[in-house]
């Protein structure tokens, strides 16, 4: 949906929506296995439900249920868990200028993930602000909902799924990629911008190629961001 | 389960809560103390992390489920598909559709070669 399109919405709360479709072609593949594996590491169907309902937070959910099924110590489980998500702590200040006086939106930050800071990053600047929380309670309750119900659906019959459809499973992830590909798009507005991103883009994929998911979204930022102050800005501009 | 991972799944949910929305209570309070001040409430390097984050989590997602040359090259198409029809469209949901389907192709005439 274009800028103006977002200006002229009288249902901004269906505009979020809309907007976070394209999440939920890699939210409920990854929610089912989060279903599946939590089954097989010992949790029932409801205790998986209210994980995915309380928690909310992908890679450090599967972390949980697996050290939790290993026999780990609690307080590392937790710890670890914790430790997997400290990158969030940077996501609201980011988007904190938008946001309005409303009361509920410390509350609705439990909405905030990766993909929707990433969509709201790129949405609420070209907002009025009457719209902004309609708009982001509608993107946020669809990826928590679709998180949830594909959590609940892997646990009850993920395996049979996987089986089933094991070409979709492997597909629909991609619109998380090219989301974010369009995402970044227009950030891309210098010399400066584009090999700060670069670096921070392909530094996240060689760790993760090299089995160091965990740190490498921070660790790949960092780079980024060192890539960046690198760089000498043309006239004197910082950013 | 037992009580104890009970307690152990309250406590990650409120941490994982408060690491999203105590930053958030910080910076409103930031935004408050200097609306009147010339200086910018958000701190420069804070603004700048924002969108590397972003392209973090885009280089972690790049990584196919099945990591081999088909799903590599699906990755690549997938992407040239995806900003080509972003350049022409300026839209958000086609070139992700566009993308996920030219990914999709790939990956099934792969797998009949």
């Amino acid at each position: 949906m274009s800028s103006q399109a977002l200006l002229q919405s009288s249902r901004p709360w269906l505009t979020g929506m809309r907007d976070a479709i394209p999440l939920l072609g890699a939210y409920i593949p990854i929610a089912i296995s989060f279903g599946l594996i939590s089954v097989q590491a010992g949790f029932n169907a409801w205790e998986t439900v209210v994980i995915s309902t309380l928690i909310y937070a992908g890679a450090s959910q599967f972390l949980f249920v697996g050290m939790a099924a290993g026999g780990a110590p609690l307080w590392l489980t937790v710890a670890m868990t914790l430790l997997i998500n400290i990158r969030h702590v940077v996501y609201a200040p980011n988007i904190a200028p938008w946001l309005t006086r409303n009361r509920w939106w410390p509350w609705l930050m439990h909405g905030l993930t990766d993909q929707i800071f990433a969509l709201a990053h790129s949405r609420l600047p070209h907002m009025p602000e009457q719209q902004r929380i309609g708009w982001y309670t509608g993107a946020a309750g669809l990826a928590w909902g679709s998180w949830v119900a594909g959590s609940a659906l892997g646990a009850i019959a993920g395996d049979w799924m996987i089986k089933s459809w094991p070409l979709l499973s492997e597909v629909m992830p991609f619109a998380l990629p090219s989301l974010f590909l369009v995402l970044l798009i227009p950030r891309c507005t210098s010399i400066r911008w584009v090999l700060a991103l670069s670096v921070a883009t392909f530094a996240a994929l060689a760790l993760a190629v090299f089995s160091y998911s965990n740190v490498a979204i921070p660790l790949a930022a960092a780079l980024g961001a060192a890539a960046f102050y690198a760089i000498q800005p043309r006239g004197g501009s910082t950013t | 389960m037992s009580g104890e991972l009970w307690v152990a799944v309250l406590v990650t949910a409120l941490g994982t809560l408060a690491m999203r929305m105590l930053p958030l209570l910080w910076m409103r309070k930031r935004l408050r103390q200097q609306a009147n001040s010339d200086v910018d409430a958000l701190p420069q390097w804070l603004g700048i992390l924002g969108p590397l984050m972003i392209a973090a989590v885009l280089g972690v997602s790049l990584i196919p489920q099945q990591p081999d040359t088909t799903s590599w090259s699906a990755t690549l198409l997938g992407c040239i598909v995806t900003f080509g029809v972003w350049y022409r469209s300026r839209s958000l949901g086609w070139p992700v559709a566009a993308g996920v389907a030219t990914f999709g192709m790939v990956i099934v005439v792969g797998s009949m070669l």
